[in-house]
């Protein structure tokens, strides 16, 4: 029986639900990402807003410059966790095989269940009406035999869109599509791609999986498959959470040491809050940093132990960082910080040196105060330096990119 | 230079020093061999990595007195593929070029001036002391392995030799587990002193004991810089460890919540086979002790888990006092000291699952260990 797997896709989710809160921004061109004349990049942009070509992760400078009537909201995560909250308990109620991605994407295994509901397109309206009434925002859905297939069918329907891909079918749908389309392929592999004259899906699907492999490794097998609208991949209920970061866009460049430092800090604090809510110790610590001339570095270090206190993730960041000033010291335009490659928290206590010990309590003990009190109850005198540039809301630091802000 | 002994003494003889010979050395001559013949003394080979000096006297004919240095790994090898014969070694006057003989076998071996060669150091003047080779061999067993190998803390590379009321202390710490045992001393020292001997050091002294009848004759020089341990044909000269040594026995635990005596035998297997699988986990092993209660006998489960490859538990019969308990250590430090001990049953006492885990052995008041736990989610 070959299997019925969605893609459902919230569109243009942040707007969505800023639209949904409040009705006049509807049908207009809205960004949510910050106040005009800020700094920062755009999270979401309405299709109004598409239109004149903005996008997600393009300056609010650019943003405003193309679309100079656009409506900016900066937006509140907590909304967008209460409303995704809402959407995975929709799906929860018509399937357990739901793999969420992010917030406002899932992939649902609805195989087996014709019997009990109809056909599964059927119940793919039925879910997106529900969406609808229940949340008051639109819902996307791609139907296939496989994620990858699901996927591009959802992207092809936005918004509000419904696309079923009957099983044989799928080529014939990927074929004419350009590359970029098909996930997995960014602009890096893109161009790569371009550069062997591969422009559409069909031109992938037919590459020799040798050369492609040569080129990019394991992954080239996975492409070549994926063109072929082949994907054996399960929808995975439980996701492992591979890597955490948080980052923050200055409002001006910076090359304030204290003040970058202070940020570094606050971030790996949270960075941190966020790996002991896992339960888990990082083994490698990695810092992004982008320099105003939009140049981006990734650097990465594994320390001895695995980390997972807020002081070990700063302490390397810091070490990163100075290694990063060493190679090119310009101004900063955002600082990022996170962790991946997880283990379970686990480490060799030493006889001698306390230290570790006693910060492990202290952090768990800050965990509890924040977790009743809220993240901004307690700060480190490190981040006092955030005071004098950074908003500061509900006792917490107001980061450049508020509707991000955890 | 004209020396003639028999091929296994001479083999037996650069295998001793052969330990000594510096393996990366800014000084190339480290890694030669000193070799000393004289009429007096006979036939002395010597090396040294400017931590340990190793001199060894091998029964040889001196013909003609003379001395030299030679490339330690060359003369090694060389002498150990000979037959067993009578070697001649030749050094022809105001040459630097040995040549040894053995039956049809001959070589030339280019070497450097002896004069070049560091001082073998002397200790003479000092406190000396007698220690017999089981009884000194017993106790550096059951502490050395405990001693750091990364030198981040240079004084925890060390054992201390603590020479107190009459007897005898050797702690050794890497700060993960502290093993300390304590030995009688039939000839007391004349006043208390307290060394810090590199680890190196003793585990070549153990190694040379196992040859030795007769007391190991002990000097630490009056600046108490360096040790030599005088034995039967060997003397081995080692630099001390400068520093104060942690003082652990506030660390030493003074009472427990949970105390299980374990037979030695199940438990080291029990942890053999839990480090199987904790090989790949960081080598975790959990032991979880129950006491008692409600008809069921007190226990003890030993676990590890290997990450998507399985997981293993043995139960081990266990008396138990106090509360049921969960302690991780690692496999390979719980092993260790396990292996060590030679009583039948062991104590194992904790507090919680970050204290330290303190290892006793039934019927021996004289050692103790501690485990530091590894911090695990249970």
């Amino acid at each position: 029986m070959p299997r019925q797997i969605l893609h459902i896709d919230l569109d243009a989710f942040f707007v969505s639900v800023e639209q949904m809160l409040n009705p006049e921004l509807r049908g207009k061109p809205v960004v949510v990402g910050g106040h005009v004349n800020t700094r920062g990049v755009i999270a979401a942009a309405s299709y109004e807003a598409r239109e004149f070509g903005l996008k997600s992760g393009m300056s609010i400078v650019k943003a405003h410059r193309l679309c100079p009537h656009a409506i900016f909201v900066p937006g509140k995560f907590s909304h967008y966790i209460a409303a995704s909250k809402k959407f995975m308990a929709i799906l929860a109620e018509y399937t357990p095989d739901i793999e969420p991605m992010g917030l406002d994407e899932a992939y649902l295994d609805m195989t087996g269940f014709e019997p009990l509901y109809g056909p599964v397109k059927q119940t793919a309206q039925t879910i997106r009406e529900r969406i609808s009434s229940d949340i008051g925002i639109t819902a996307s859905i791609g139907i296939s035999t496989s994620k990858v297939v699901s996927k591009v069918a959802a992207n092809l329907c936005k918004p509000d869109g419904l696309l079923e891909v009957a099983p044989g079918h799928e080529q014939q749908l990927l074929a004419p599509l350009p590359i970029g389309k098909l996930p997995f392929v960014g602009p890096k592999t893109e161009k790569k791609l371009a550069g062997l004259g591969i422009k559409t899906v069909g031109d992938l699907a037919k590459w020799p999986v040798n050369l492609l492999t040569k080129m990019f490794g394991i992954h080239g097998q996975t492409l070549n498959l994926h063109a072929k609208g082949i994907d054996a991949s399960v929808v995975a209920s439980r996701q492992h959470i591979k890597s955490i970061s948080r980052e923050t866009t200055f409002a001006k460049d910076t090359l304030d040491i204290a003040y970058i430092k202070a940020n570094l800090r606050y971030l790996s604090e949270r960075v941190g809050a966020a790996l002991r809510k896992e339960g888990k110790s990082a083994k490698c610590v990695s810092l992004k940093l982008r320099y105003s001339d939009f140049e981006t570095i990734n650097r990465s270090l594994t320390p001895k132990q695995p980390v997972d206190t807020n002081e070990s993730i700063f302490d390397t960041g810091v070490t990163l960082l100075e290694k990063a000033f060493k190679a090119r010291k310009t101004l900063i335009r955002l600082i990022g910080i996170g962790v991946s490659n997880f283990v379970d928290s686990q480490r060799q206590l030493d006889i001698f040196d306390t230290t570790l010990l006693k910060l492990e309590h202290l952090n768990t003990t800050i965990d509890k105060i924040r977790s009743r009190y809220g993240f901004g109850a307690i700060q480190n005198g490190a981040t006092l330096p955030l005071r004098q540039k950074t908003s500061i809301r509900d006792k917490d630091y107001q980061l450049h990119t508020p509707c991000l802000s955890r | 230079m004209k020396v003639s002994c028999i091929k296994d003494n001479l083999s037996k003889g650069l295998a001793i020093v052969g330990r000594a010979v510096a393996t990366r050395s800014t000084m190339p001559i480290t890694q030669n061999i000193l070799i000393t013949a004289k009429k007096s003394s006979g036939l002395k080979l010597a090396a040294t990595n400017l931590e340990i000096t190793m001199t060894c006297d091998v029964g040889a004919e001196v013909e003609e007195e003379g001395s030299i240095t030679v490339p330690a790994r060359l003369l090694t090898e060389f002498v150990n593929s000979l037959p067993s014969d009578t070697i001649t070694i030749n050094l022809p006057a105001d040459s630097r070029t040995v040549e040894l003989k053995c039956a049809r076998y001959k070589a030339r071996i280019n070497g450097m001036d002896a004069k070049d060669f560091p001082k073998i150091p002397t200790v003479s003047d000092g406190l000396n002391i007698k220690i017999a080779p089981d009884a000194l061999r017993e106790a550096i067993g059951k502490v050395v392995f405990a001693a750091a190998t990364e030198d981040s803390r240079p004084v925890l590379t060390g054992v201390q030799a603590e020479f107190a009321n009459g007897g005898l202390t050797l702690a050794a710490a890497d700060g993960f587990r502290l093993a300390v045992y304590k030995m009688a001393l039939s000839e007391p020292l004349s006043e208390d002193m307290s060394l810090i001997i590199p680890s190196k050091s003793l585990g070549e002294i153990n190694r040379l004991l196992t040859d030795q009848e007769e007391a190991v004759d002990i000097t630490v020089n009056a600046n108490r810089s360096q040790v030599l341990f005088n034995l039967k044909g060997v003397q081995m000269v080692s630099q001390l460890i400068q520093g104060a040594f942690p003082n652990y026995n506030q660390l030493i635990p003074q009472s427990s919540n949970t105390k299980a005596v374990i037979g030695l035998g199940e438990f080291l297997r029990a942890t053999k086979s839990a480090s199987i699988f904790a090989r790949d986990g960081s080598g975790i092993v959990r032991l979880q002790i129950v006491p008692a209660a409600e008809g069921e006998a007190a226990k003890i489960m030993i676990s590890a888990q290997a990450e998507e490859l399985g997981d293993n538990v043995s139960e081990l019969d266990a008396e138990v006092d106090g509360e049921e308990a969960k302690i991780a250590f690692n496999s390979k430090y719980l092993g260790e000291v396990l292996g060590v001990i030679t009583q039948d049953k062991v104590t194992l006492e904790t507090t919680g699952s970050s204290s330290p885990g303190v290892l006793k052995p039934i019927g021996d008041d004289n050692y103790i260990h501690i485990v530091m736990p590894m911090f695990v989610q249970w």
